[in-house]
């Protein structure tokens, strides 16, 4: 279980998350929607240490990962593929996902998993050689995933891994994410697409202005009501 | 007493070399060639008062436009280039400036003196102000009238459409490009003004010091020119003056009792005022502040 | 021709010490992407601590080098801790303001320690010079070249055979993807710099043993040496620095011979400003451009 209680996180005066609480149940999808500036990136940011919190804890199996430098929190398991992938330009895809991996130092574990990544993205295989800023966006989401997942993490985040793809490619990215939360990995997810997303969550969070103002599962609501809150929000509805 | 008078000069020619660098940074641009414009405008200024016969006032707006010529010249191939790029390129223009001036001889037989620059040795014998009568005081205002209108002149810009169009630029250009906004033009226009204000600087600083060469040009001073606006703080001109006055006036002279060690606090405390201040000491917050106070001010005085 | 092949070899020796001064740079402005003026002074600090150790103890060339090194590698870290660690993201010109405040720091404890203007500094090797038909090759040249070569190659090879070469290409990548896989991005940025500063050291050792002298001057002529030669060479790789700082070379060295020492400087000027112009990604630059814009 993954539990994050009552962050607050600024950019200098600006709160950007004013008390964020949620869990995340291990083994499942979870899904945060919200419309931009929400502080959905502003919280990936913050677990993975990137942002220091100025308050509040997070948790993972009960283990406190707030205040911990971005390298401790991914050898205590929790990798993040960043918004815009990020992935390493003037490396090969081999190298990136060596670099994935750079907090293990069991050499024979990385080269079995580099052949696990390869099998599972056939894709990366074929260009194993080739720069990563060389790719296409939907194979460098791909990389970046696999990058991510090189740390064997027990939470992946994945902050708008849809962003920028056409549909096609969209629906493959959202098929590897189902596959990989059937092979056990605990995933949250950050998602602009709030259709797709729907799909595959187990459980979901709404985020506005720095809070979360509504949880459940994506049943409970109708989905064009979700999709008018994640986006619009619901205070301009309101007032 | 002439001690402070020849600070208070050397404060008022580093404003002048200050506020050239910043309308150049407004625009988001590190340029390290305002040293090369403020000895192109010494050199052009020197020799035409003392080959030439010129009165002063002419010869600086001579300078001025050479030294603003040469700048409009130098932005079009610079502007190509970004950042550390530019950096690097205008480093290479400023140190090209002051290689051409140690190999500049250009003299003429007065009597028993020989006039004019003269390669490493430098251009000595600028005595324009002795020769014509003016004081110590008389320089110091006049520096300062110079100093009060360039200020003047930056804060209409800074307060006008222009001043908003050269932050859109130095802010972000993509955003300023797609209002509409020529980037090339703004840049160069900013490169010009900024050579102009230096070759003015640069055109009295000869005349004060009557004696220049070209290792007073040289990288240092250049850096020194953008010094005062980044640590002043580009938020509006006084940043700019109160850094060159702290700089000058403190570090460098109000230390000099400190003998040998003065170069090692200087260095510290100015990493010290940009690690506490990255954005100047006069930066967007202090400047709304300040202003708050003087506006209550004026309301408790109106009421 | 005897003397254009001649100075061309006398440029690629001397050149193979601006290669290394660019290297220092360029792996410095790749981790960092700020520009850093103290880099130069330095590796001045290093060579004037090598002549005191000269001076004082009469210490041999390996043990002066050696002491170079270490001052060099010590002042960088010194510049990091107080321009660059502290430093906000987005304050990338304070940063430089900054290491030029450090610059006139390092060069007046410079003067502290050894307040004369030059100092005498141990010569790198003697001996004939090497004839080679027409031409002749100086010992020390020699030396100079076959440190510089290797020591570029040995950078190679850290940086794409080592963890620690990883982590440092992955900060040259992406900075924020570095954080994410698990570099530990605060212990390896000292260390760089350390790393660059130290081959600048070695650089400096090499130029300074040829030269036989040291002056404080020499911080800043390491600065712009190594800023050149690494735009020429383009940033972010090995081989871009050396080809950078060979051609560099060349072009002082053939130039001294035609227009004399006055000119040879402003032709070099001239050469930077055409690349920047026409190539602003020097010889072999790998670096994206836009990865160049933020210092």
């Amino acid at each position: 279980m993954f539990e994050v209680s009552d962050i607050v996180a600024a950019y200098g005066k600006i709160e950007a998350l004013k008390g964020v609480s949620l869990k995340v149940e291990s083994g499942r999808i979870t899904c945060l929607l919200g419309p931009n500036g929400a502080g959905k990136t502003t919280l990936m940011m913050t677990i993975a240490g990137i942002l220091q919190p100025r308050r509040g804890s997070i948790r993972l199996e009960g283990a406190e990962l707030a205040g911990l430098s971005p390298a401790r929190i991914v050898s205590r398991g929790v990798a993040l593929v960043p918004e815009n992938r990020l992935v390493f330009p003037e490396m090969s895809v081999r190298e990136n996902l060596l670099a994935g991996a750079y907090q293990r130092r069991d050499r024979a574990g990385i080269d079995s998993d580099i052949e696990r990544m390869y099998a599972r993205f056939p894709r990366l295989k074929e260009r194993r050689d080739q720069m990563a800023g060389t790719l296409s966006g939907g194979e460098q989401q791909m990389l970046a995933v696999a990058r991510a997942l090189m740390s064997r993490p027990r939470l992946l985040l994945m902050d708008e891994p849809s962003l920028g793809l056409a549909p096609l490619i969209v629906a493959e990215i959202f098929d590897i994410i189902a596959e990989l939360n059937r092979d056990g990995t605990t995933i949250f997810l950050v998602e602009q697409n709030a259709h797709m997303a729907l799909k595959v969550a187990h459980q979901f969070f709404l985020m506005e202005q720095g809070r979360i103002t509504f949880s459940g599962t994506p049943g409970q609501l109708a989905e064009d009501e979700v999709i008018q809150r994640a986006y619009l929000g619901t205070r301009r509805a309101v007032g | 007493m002439d001690f402070y008078l020849g600070l208070i000069q050397i404060i008022g020619v580093h404003t002048l070399l200050g506020l050239s660098a910043y309308c150049v940074l407004l625009t988001g641009q590190v340029s390290l060639a305002q040293a090369g414009f403020f000895a192109i405008g010494a050199y052009v200024a020197g020799m035409l008062t003392v080959l030439a016969q010129w009165p002063l006032i002419p010869a600086l707006a001579v300078s001025a436009v050479v030294a603003g010529a040469v700048a409009c010249a130098v932005g079009f191939p610079a502007l190509r280039v970004k950042g550390l790029m530019l950096v690097v390129a205008t480093v290479a223009f400023g140190e090209a400036v002051r290689l051409f001036f140690f190999n500049f001889t250009y003299q003429i037989q007065a009597g028993t003196l020989h006039l004019g620059p003269h390669g490493a040795e430098g251009f000595r014998q600028i005595r324009y102000f002795p020769e014509h009568g003016w004081s110590t005081l008389d320089v110091v205002l006049f520096i300062w009238i110079v100093v009060a209108l360039v200020m003047a002149g930056l804060w209409w810009l800074d307060h006008s459409r222009v001043g908003a169009v050269l932050r859109a630029v130095g802010e972000d250009e993509l955003a300023a490009q797609s209002v509409g906004i020529n980037i090339t033009a703004v840049k160069v226009s900013a490169m010009t003004v900024g050579g102009f204000i230096a070759g003015i600087g640069g055109g009295i600083f000869a005349h004060y010091t009557t004696h220049i060469e070209h290792a007073q040009f040289g990288v240092v001073l250049a850096t020194f020119a953008i010094a005062y606006p980044i640590l002043g703080g580009l938020s509006n001109v006084f940043g700019t003056l109160l850094a060159a006055v702290f700089i000058q006036g403190f570090l460098i002279e109000g230390l000099r009792f400190m003998g040998d060690w003065r170069n090692l606090l200087f260095g510290g405390l100015i990493v010290l005022a940009m690690n506490v201040r990255p954005r100047g000491l006069l930066d967007a917050g202090t400047t709304r502040a300040l202003k708050r106070l003087f506006a209550a001010g004026k309301e408790r005085s109106g009421a | 021709m005897v003397d254009l092949v001649q100075n061309t070899i006398d440029g690629l020796m001397i050149g193979s010490s601006y290669g290394l001064l660019a290297l220092g740079f360029t792996l410095i402005f790749g981790v960092m992407r700020r520009l850093n003026l103290s880099y130069g002074p330095s590796v001045m600090i290093g060579g004037y601590l090598g002549t005191v150790v000269y001076l004082q103890f009469g210490a041999g060339p390996l043990t002066v080098a050696a002491a170079v090194v270490v001052g060099a590698a010590v002042a960088g870290i010194y510049v990091e801790r107080l321009c660059f660690a502290p430093m906000k993201a987005g304050a990338a010109i304070a940063s430089m303001v900054s290491s030029f405040a450090i610059w006139m720091q390092l060069e007046q404890a410079a003067i502290l320690v050894l307040p004369r203007h030059t100092y005498a500094f141990p010569p790198l090797a003697t001996g004939a010079p090497i004839e080679l038909g027409p031409f002749a090759i100086r010992v020390d040249h020699l030396v100079m070249l076959g440190s510089a070569l290797g020591l570029a190659a040995a950078v190679q090879l850290v940086l794409y055979r080592t963890r620690f070469g990883l982590a440092l290409r992955a900060i040259i990548g992406n900075p924020v993807a570095a954080h994410l896989v698990g570099v530990d991005v605060r212990m390896v940025m000292p260390l760089a710099f350390a790393g660059a500063s130290a081959i600048g050291g070695v650089a400096g050792f090499l130029v300074l043993a040829v030269d036989q002298q040291i002056t404080p001057m020499f911080g800043m002529w390491a600065t712009l040496k190594g800023l050149i030669a690494m735009m020429i060479g383009g940033l972010g790789s090995v081989p871009g620095a050396v080809l950078g700082g060979l051609l560099l070379g060349v072009i002082e060295a053939q130039s001294q011979w035609y227009f004399g020492p006055q000119i040879r400087d402003l032709v070099a000027y001239f050469v930077l400003f055409a690349f920047l112009a026409i190539r602003p990604r020097g010889l072999v630059g790998s670096m994206s451009e836009a990865s160049t814009q933020k210092a």
